[in-house]
């Protein structure tokens, strides 16, 4: 039934219940005229902020049109900071005010600073739980924030931090995660000294620059495991940084540049499949480079965490050395709220003995973030320390000693804010490494040039 | 802008006195967020609605130094919580401070003995129940936009409760508050002065009047709330109906049971059954024998729901009611804040789905007069369909709004394809909203049980509504604020000053 039967007396179609394009709809209803509405004027000669506002409109729009703002309290930055600017709907809004002429990019450029990119408020939007994306309207708030940046960018608008941390980066291939301490591309795979892993195959191990430099211990708790498993893999011979991050802070082209050299480089070692164990670069290379590339990125991407889970299920690795440690995990933000990964972590965490095991629901979590990721650090690095503190204090109230993340980036301002409430922060890897009887090496915290001797 | 710049840095000087530099904000974006909230607004308007700044004080002390420098400077005040309203309160006319209590949210105080919560009017519901959830209470204040608004808008507005039948609304569950008068003087408004008196027969009773006058007589700052134990049972069915004649009539049944764990029901009618059947594919199915939907809500024990929904379930189907299953009924009702915000869907008469503003209108009105109004205003907005696609029909709720049956809240939702708003959309909208009120008032029912009626449109109204009432209102903003400053230009109180020594 889409239309009820019209009463007698009843003036017209409008007059009665209908749905609206239905088929067997009367003729008539297809006939008003309209007073008001009229199709979008078409520009001839845009100006670039018309030309981005034609865009986003819609996009922006349908969180405008919505306004209910049940993203607020999931979102990390307005838990901190209760500032309604920065709040995932004033992300839009800005836009719907910039393609009504009242605010220009000049002026909305420094508040998309405040934003982890982290997607709790696109689960939590009446949209996206609502009708999924049945009406492709799904508010995509992380697109907004990071296309915001890029027209930024491109209109020359740069953030101070941002600006010094990409022109560091594009410099050294890598970005500056150790600050002043310099490094190069021939360190990028000091952290495996004494591992002995090939360079090139069919497989390789990608390791993102926080974890190659910074807490070189992760990554060299994935490739003993690898190695302990019997998997084969080797190492990029010339990995850059993936670009990820400037393309999360709107520096497009040099995010590219850096993609096509990576894709280039495997295509020169022959490799099929990109090991990941940083869920950063599991959205660049899920999400970023497809973009970039087309069909032509056709190389398999495996996120570690997933493996591994796969090789205990098959009895191919088995955890037996006793942890005892009260933890809590810490859904990464682009593992759980944007990868929907978070069932292998937890097979993981349940699969080593001597664990005492406080989990949170993955839902209760999208309001958890770290508050390291899109940018935020280096621009606000207070903002992150709030965030990253306000998710100590949720674990705190577990009473655990430990908390386990499974993303390098979490893992600096996590460790930081743990120490006010004596928890430790633990890699998962680490910690299944430890309970496959793994002496691991390495560091956690930078230290000797990141380099694990 | 309403004041000059050199007025601007006078007042951001004074402001300095009271608040630190980050909680004075004075950025475009700032001031451009804080001039929206969720009804559908002329968006072409949008720089005439803008305040000169914004504040985010701490404490009511902040809260009452914002207050007197303005009072003294003569800048209006505006105060903002979650600026969910659909009536506009939060929304400034003149310009001046957007007071914004969201760093307000602490919880102060839990009395397990009392049952009482003492919170800054800036928590939301849905927040402050994860905090009580841990000690088996909740506060059972549940509008639609439960996950975002917050306890100090609750008060401005004095909201209504999706669970109210059983509850009570925001008036009935907030016991006192803290309050900024216009003037800047802070006073305790509670029954009586009790802090955490629930019923009190001394003095004029005064919470009432400090409660719903949407920011036009203070500021609610802290308030301490009344909880109950967190229910152990939900029983929520979802009964279909062939025809909205059965469906009105099995409501009323229900409501007139006097079942104690009864929390309210939800009649939707034809229109609204044929605005969810757009989604079919994407949410829930309604065969097309469906025209009518009603649902019960009860909470309590276990022990308790269970012979309570027995009866209901046997008045329904007395009624013609079939049973829309467990997992149709549950997800529904779970979803009843969000199914709120259905924006995104609206449709051209053709068919186009196109952005459009959810809004509704709302009213109080008696049970019987019910289908009378429902044919009533959707003839209106059927007459504004006729002349454009920028509005559509989303059909009607009506929700008992006490255990007993004797009123409604009754909204009639409608899309707004805000893009296409000019000014000859905006007056024919403003004077839909006049006609839905006036339908309200013609069958002796109250303009708004829910939002407020302080918007263009209905506002016109209110004096009507109200008689001698409304001179009262006059003579309590004249005395309470003296210089006009609490949110100008909002339910025609300017007409206060008109006459005598203060015009």
């Amino acid at each position: 039934m889409t239309q009820l039967d019209r009463p007698p007396g009843a003036p017209d179609p409008v007059s009665v219940p209908f749905t609206p394009g239905m088929r067997d709809n009367p003729d008539e209803l297809a006939q008003f005229g309209d007073e008001i509405a009229r199709d979008p004027e078409v520009k001839h000669d845009p100006t670039p902020t018309e030309e981005f506002t034609e865009e986003w409109r819609n996009a922006s729009y349908n969180c405008f049109s919505s306004g209910h703002k049940f993203c607020r309290e999931v979102c990390p930055v307005m838990q901190v900071t209760r500032n309604e600017s920065w709040t995932p709907t004033a992300f839009h809004a800005n836009v719907v005010a910039m393609d009504k002429g009242e605010l220009s990019i000049e002026e909305v450029a420094g508040d998309y600073v405040n934003c982890t990119q982290c997607g709790a408020c696109e689960l939590r939007c009446p949209n996206t739980l609502f009708t999924g994306d049945f009406y492709r309207f799904r508010t995509r708030t992380v697109d907004v924030v990071k296309a915001v940046r890029a027209f930024a960018v491109e209109s020359g608008i740069h953030q101070p931090a941002w600006k010094t941390w990409n022109a560091r980066t594009d410099d050294k291939t890598h970005e500056p995660v150790l600050g002043e301490i310099p490094i190069k591309q021939e360190n990028v795979r000091d952290w495996s000294a004494g591992l002995d892993i090939p360079i090139g195959g069919e497989s390789v191990l990608f390791v993102d620059c926080e974890a190659a430099y910074y807490r070189t211990s992760v990554p060299r708790a994935v490739a003993q495991i690898l190695q302990l498993a019997g998997y084969e893999f080797g190492l990029m011979g010339e990995q850059w940084c993936c670009g990820g991050p400037a393309a999360e802070m709107g520096y497009v082209d040099q995010a590219q540049r850096f993609a096509r050299h990576n894709l280039d480089n495997w295509r020169s070692t022959g490799t099929k499949r990109i090991l990941v164990l940083d869920p950063h670069d599991y959205i660049s290379f899920t999400e970023d480079y497809p973009k970039y590339f087309g069909e032509e990125f056709d190389l398999e991407v495996v996120l570690v965490v997933e493996l591994f889970a796969e090789l205990i299920r098959e009895g191919r690795l088995t955890p037996s050395v006793p942890v005892e440690r009260a933890i809590t995990y810490h859904d990464p933000c682009r593992l759980n709220k944007r990868k929907g990964v978070w069932k292998e972590p937890r097979e993981i965490l349940r699969s080593i003995p001597g664990l005492d095991f406080s989990d949170v629901d993955r839902v209760t979590q999208w309001s958890y973030c770290s508050g390291g990721g899109g940018g935020l650090p280096v621009e606000k690095p207070e903002l992150t320390a709030a965030i990253s503190a306000s998710r100590l204090e949720k674990a705190a109230a577990l009473e655990v000693d430990t908390l386990v993340s499974a993303c390098p980036w979490s893992e600096r301002p996590l460790s930081a804010a743990g120490e006010a409430v004596d928890i430790d922060v633990v890699d998962i890897h680490e910690l299944l490494a430890a309970s496959l009887g793994i002496e691991v090496g390495g560091t956690t915290n930078g230290s000797a040039n990141g380099s694990a001797r | 802008m309403t004041v000059t710049v050199e007025a601007l840095d006078e007042l951001v000087t004074a402001l300095r006195t009271v608040l630190a530099d980050d909680q004075i904000l004075t950025s475009k974006t700032d001031r451009y967020n804080r001039a929206r909230v969720p009804a559908p607004f002329p968006v072409h308007r949008w720089s005439e609605r803008l305040p000169d700044l914004a504040v985010l004080p701490t404490s009511t002390e902040q809260v009452a130094g914002v207050v007197r420098i303005a009072n003294e400077l003569r800048v209006p005040v505006v105060p903002r919580d979650g600026g969910t309203g659909l009536t506009d309160g939060a929304v400034p006319l003149r310009g001046g401070i957007v007071v914004d209590v969201k760093r307000m949210n602490q919880v102060k105080e839990l009395d397990l003995e009392n049952r009482t919560v003492t919170v800054g009017t800036g928590i939301s519901m849905l927040k402050l129940n994860e905090q009580l959830a841990k000690h088996d209470l909740f506060y059972p204040d549940d509008p639609a936009s439960y996950p975002c608004s917050l306890v100090g808008g609750r008060i401005g507005t004095s909201g209504w409760s999706l669970i109210g039948s059983r509850y009570g609304h925001s008036r009935d569950l907030v016991l006192s508050f803290d309050h900024v008068l216009p003037t800047g003087e802070v006073m305790h408004v509670g029954d009586g002065i009790g802090h955490k008196i629930s019923k009190s027969s001394s003095g004029y009773q005064l919470k009432h009047l400090f409660m719903g006058h949407q920011g036009t007589l203070g500021i609610a700052t802290e308030a301490t709330l009344k909880l109950f134990p967190k229910p152990e049972a939900e029983l929520s069915p979802f009964w279909a109906f062939d025809n909205y004649d059965d469906a009105y009539r099995c409501v009323g049944a229900l409501a007139r049971a006097g079942v104690a764990t009864f929390a309210g029901a939800v009649l939707f009618d034809e229109w609204k059954v044929a605005y969810l059947r757009r989604d079919d594919e994407a949410y829930i199915p309604q065969p097309n024998d469906v025209r009518a939907l009603v649902c019960a809500v009860m909470y309590g024990y276990e022990d308790e729901v269970r012979p309570a929904g027995k009866r209901l379930f046997r008045i329904a189907k007395d009624h013609g009611a079939r049973y829309l299953g467990d997992e149709i009924s549950e997800g529904d009702w779970a979803a009843r804040h969000d199914r709120y915000a259905t924006p995104l869907h609206g449709r051209t008469k053709a068919g186009q789905v196109v952005p459009m503003s959810w809004h509704c209108e709302d009213a109080a009105v008696n049970y019987t007069n019910l289908p009378s109004v429902s044919r009533a205003w959707h003839e209106i907005v059927a007459d504004l369909r006729r002349r454009t696609d920028v509005f559509d029909d989303w059909g009607m709720f009506t929700y008992t709004s006490g255990s007993t049956g004797v009123d409604y809240l009754t909204e009639i939702d409608v899309g707004i394809w805000e893009q296409q708003l000019d000014d000859r959309a905006w007056e024919m909208w403003v004077k839909a909203k006049r006609d839905i009120a006036a339908v309200a008032l013609a069958h002796n029912g109250s303009i708004s049980a829910c939002h407020g009626s302080c918007r263009e449109g209905e506002v016109d109204l209110v004096p009507q509504e109200l008689g001698r009432g409304f001179d009262v209102m006059l003579d309590l903003k004249r005395t309470l604020d003296p210089n006009n400053i609490m949110n100008p230009g909002k339910y025609l109180l300017d007409r206060a000053y008109e006459t005598g020594p203060h015009a």
